[in-house]
């Protein structure tokens, strides 16, 4: 397996396991790596994009549908907290999990609460709807705004 | 990428900043994005759906047109 795949499952499973992003220094300890090695193999994932990391180029910000950082859109699942970068990465953390899970949300417009939970098949049955504004040509232009 | 409890409230939404509603797409449909994109993420076989993909993708569920292709460059 290359350096790049192992940093990327390694990043994605410090995720799964915490809710929380990961330290650089931590991922390359963990695979017995260099720092500058880890930071290099973090470039290369932001330009595969697997990866979004913030100006400092150690950081991640996404690791898609893991946010590193707090946001409107919580997920529950196997006792763990985890923040989704919007509303289809929060079904998407049930599906990478594959667990059970409930989004804590609300409404873009009237931010009604939306508790809904997922199971393996998916939410329960909801009238709910998506919306996005950016066409997929443009999502990873600016992916936060997105 | 937000949720929304109905269509009007979407079409509110977009009145107050000035942009076309966007193609609407429910629950059962977002799950399968959901899964389609990240049932194998944490896997040692995950990747991300290329182009060609992406577009199969939304078509099978419903979502076509140029708002889903990722190669479009209507909206640019």
């Amino acid at each position: 397996m290359d350096f790049d795949t192992r940093v990327k499952l390694a990043v994605y499973r410090h995720f799964a396991g915490t809710g929380q992003a990961p330290q650089l220094a931590d991922i390359a300890d963990e695979l017995k790596g260099t720092r500058d090695d880890t930071r290099a193999a973090y470039a290369r994932l932001r330009a595969n994009r697997v990866l979004l990391l913030e100006p400092d180029g150690e950081v991640i910000r996404m690791a898609p549908p893991f946010s590193g950082v707090p946001t409107p859109h919580r997920v529950e699942a196997g006792g763990q907290t985890y923040w989704a970068n919007c509303a289809w990465d929060a079904l998407g953390i049930p599906a990478a999990l594959r667990q059970v899970g409930v989004v804590h949300s609300s409404c873009g417009q009237s931010r009604t609460p939306l508790r809904l939970r997922v199971g393996l098949e998916g939410p329960e049955p909801s009238d709910w709807l998506f919306h996005c504004q950016v066409p997929a040509a443009r999502w990873w232009v600016d992916l936060v705004f997105t | 990428m937000l949720f929304f409890r109905s269509e009007d409230l979407i079409v509110e939404w977009c009145r107050d900043r000035g942009i076309a509603p966007r193609p609407l797409v429910n629950m059962p449909q977002l799950w399968e994005l959901a899964v389609t994109w990240y049932a194998d993420r944490l896997t040692l076989d995950a990747r991300r759906p290329g182009p060609a993909e992406m577009r199969r993708i939304f078509a099978r569920i419903g979502l076509e047109g140029p708002f889903w292709d990722p190669e479009a460059d209507v909206f640019a």
